[in-house]
């Protein structure tokens, strides 16, 4: 019988690295070859724990750090429903990054760890999310392709081995439908409508879209570590194949609507039924990863802004003697 | 300092932003929430809230489970009050399918009421 | 009507910015969990002004509620002072949140038997709202109030800052006397008095001092930093005034 277990301290956990029971590891592997999701309380592989604790760790911090491009317009939604969606929107980020924090606690590493090392750099976030909003036209975007983009993803996610991250995948899902929609929405009254709106909204498209082709990450190279990640339904789908799957879906949605897309060579190989691209500059990928794109820095400061101010309230409610258990599910 | 394209960040000061890590259990315990759609159905487990208490606890989860849900009830219930079996016992529930003596499927009354018919037996 | 139009277009005014400044924190929030409580507020608070400014539009023939919200000069709005303060620091903004939401509630129940029913009909079906925002306001007041040196602290500077402008709440309109006369509303005069009933008790339990307001009017006119927020707010419709969006 449990109760809850405790939070494995930062920088204690590998101090007990053991070689994996080739019994357990077995048993392990069948449940997930069977179709059985694993759960936090599951013997499990070092590597599958630290691997998943990595993946649903950036996955949230992405979320929380998503809520900042598209914050940069709350305050000036031109109208009601725009105002209230908007909001909404940023707003479920926030709760997604709840969702996944949780789901990463339940492997043993606790929410203020993780929140630690995304400050620090130590920990990193989607790409994507380094890049301004220049204009309104950049939130239809957004709301449209990043999170079609994002749905891509975790759709293909959502099969995946781990219990509580399928989970939360399912809520997630289910929301980010409303905010495929409200995008798309917006992003269409902009392309339908006068003359300012649809140069505004062109301009902003040419703008995104080579973050927009960072987003799935490099083409994957074929190794033992990405084949061991499939075996254990970590990794479910190339990088490739999810941005095959995106350009597939709403290349064709941009395009039914007058727009154009920055790459001469970007069209779909009837034949092999294949999107073909320009090849994007992965270097800029690595360096804006690393620090060097054009927000890094300010969404970093403004999350530091809000964990340090807010810092008095928590500190005030915070009894010393509670310790935090791992979440089970 | 740049000025941002965010008006709300204008206003906030981001010198000096970065300050001491956040501390261990600065995030609050958690709650195990549970979530009624409807009266007359069973409360759900739906997920967590990090609340410094359990009137906290119903106020996060009001919002964090219920602002879309269908809600009619909620209960919060700290994590570390909740005991589980382990999932090293769960060959302890394997043979439960097989007790059909126990199931309504277990009988097949249709059968033998129409192999009695079909022997022509008398009732004396 | 035009002391219905006007006491509908304050009440709307003052949800809308209160709604507006409060959804600055999405994302900013002292913990994830609050963030998201705070969100769903604002959000409850301009979805309360769309729904005055629709029985505006519907019942008593102003423009249409996105047109009258987001094309007024701010020298048109009727909101309070108390409202179009910046959000400072989370102490400010939950102090405000509970001095001007317990004016809600009670403005609010007293309109559930308004004389004008679509507004009693409106204060009937958004009560359930209002009465989550009194819950949370409450809940956060006893605690950061009681807990340590520094919430005590800062809880009390913000309440003896902020509550001389929680007084441009009840500045009462051109038309009051009509309103009370014709049993549209109890006045604000007898709001103020039983707002400073409710919210006393309250406060002291949460270890904090009331201080006597010497002068309540000090902040009536409100709008006097109005502009750029309406300028912000409206920077994408003017962007191009013609357009959908």
């Amino acid at each position: 019988m449990y109760g809850g277990g405790f939070f494995i301290e930062p920088g204690k956990q590998e101090a007990n690295a053991v070689a994996d029971d080739p019994i357990k590891l077995a048993e392990f592997q069948a449940k997930i070859d069977r179709g059985d999701k694993i759960e936090a309380q599951d013997w499990m592989p070092a590597d599958y724990r630290k691997q998943l604790i990595r993946m649903i760790e950036q996955h949230a911090h992405s979320e929380i750090m998503g809520a900042l491009p598209e914050g940069t317009w709350i305050t000036r939604a031109p109208n009601f429903k725009r105002k209230l969606a908007l909001i909404a929107k940023v707003q479920d980020e926030i709760g997604h990054g709840q969702l996944l924090y949780a789901a990463a606690e339940t492997l043993g590493k606790s929410r203020e760890a993780m929140i630690n090392d995304m400050l620090s750099g130590k920990s990193k976030y989607s790409n994507v999310f380094n890049y301004p909003a220049k204009t309104w036209a950049d939130v239809t975007v957004i709301g449209f392709l990043i999170d079609a983009a994002a749905i891509v993803n975790q759709v293909i996610n959502a099969k995946g081995s781990y219990g509580p991250y399928c989970r939360a995948l399912e809520r997630i899902c289910y929301e980010e439908s409303f905010h495929l929609k409200q995008g798309h929405d917006a992003f269409i009254d902009l392309a339908t409508g006068t003359p300012k709106q649809r140069a505004m909204l062109q301009d902003a498209l040419n703008r995104w879209w080579p973050p927009i082709m960072h987003f799935f990450g490099p083409p994957d190279k074929a190794s033992i570590h990405t084949e061991k990640l499939m075996r254990w339904k970590v990794k479910l789908a190339s990088n490739d194949d999810m941005r095959q799957q995106f350009l597939d879906s709403y290349v064709p949605k941009i395009q039914e609507l007058g727009l154009t897309l920055p790459d001469p060579n970007l069209k779909k190989n009837e034949a092999t039924g294949k999107w073909e691209y320009t090849e994007p500059d992965w270097d800029l990928f690595f360096r804006v990863i690393n620090g060097e794109g054009p927000c890094n820095k300010e969404r970093i400061d403004v999350r530091a802004w809000a964990e340090e101010h807010g810092r008095w309230v928590r500190h005030a409610l915070m009894r010393k003697t509670e310790k935090t258990i791992i979440p089970f599910a | 300092m740049e000025k941002s394209l965010d008006p709300r960040v204008n206003r906030l000061d981001l010198q000096n932003a970065a300050g001491q890590p956040v501390a261990q259990d600065e995030n609050w315990p958690t709650w195990e929430v549970f979530h009624q759609k409807k009266r007359g159905e069973h409360h759900i487990h739906v997920g967590i809230v990090h609340a410094a208490d359990e009137q906290l606890a119903l106020l996060f989860a009001k919002e964090q489970y219920g602002r879309r849900l269908k809600c009619a009830n909620i209960w919060v219930i700290k994590s570390s009050n909740v005991f589980s079996l382990g999932y090293d016992d769960e060959d302890m529930f394997e043979t439960t399918p097989d007790k059909i003596y126990r199931e309504a499927t277990g009988y097949k009354v249709r059968d033998k009421i129409n192999a009695f018919k079909k022997s022509n037996k008398t009732i004396v | 009507m035009q002391h219905i139009k006007e006491l509908l277009t304050k009440m709307a005014d003052d949800d809308l910015i209160i709604g507006h400044r409060n959804s600055e924190w999405t994302g900013l929030g002292p913990i994830l969990e609050e963030d998201i409580s705070f969100s769903s507020m604002a959000q409850d608070k301009i979805g309360h002004a769309l729904g005055l400014y629709t029985i505006l539009n519907t019942e008593l023939k102003e423009t249409d509620p996105d047109k009258f919200a987001f094309h007024r000069k701010e020298t048109e709005f009727k909101c309070c002072h108390l409202v179009e303060l910046p959000i400072g620091e989370y102490d400010f903004s939950v102090i405000r949140h509970f001095l001007f939401d317990h004016a809600e509630k009670l403005r609010y129940e007293s309109l559930q038997s308004s004389s004008f029913e679509p507004l009693a009909k409106f204060a009937k079906k958004i009560h359930g709202e209002i009465k989550y925002h009194i819950f949370h306001a409450d809940s956060w007041i006893s605690r950061l109030g009681n807990a340590n040196e520094e919430s005590k602290s800062r809880m009390q500077s913000a309440l003896n800052y902020t509550l001389p402008y929680a007084f441009s709440i009840f500045e009462p309109g051109e038309f009051e006397d009509r309103l009370i006369a014709e049993k549209v509303f109890i006045g604000e005069k007898a709001l103020q008095v039983q707002w400073l009933e409710k919210i006393t008790p309250i406060i002291e339990a949460a270890g904090l001092k009331i201080t006597t307001v010497k002068n309540p009017t000090e902040h009536y006119g409100g709008r006097k930093g109005l502009k750029p927020l309406i300028d912000e707010m409206t920077e994408v419709v003017r962007f191009d005034e013609t357009a959908n969006w």
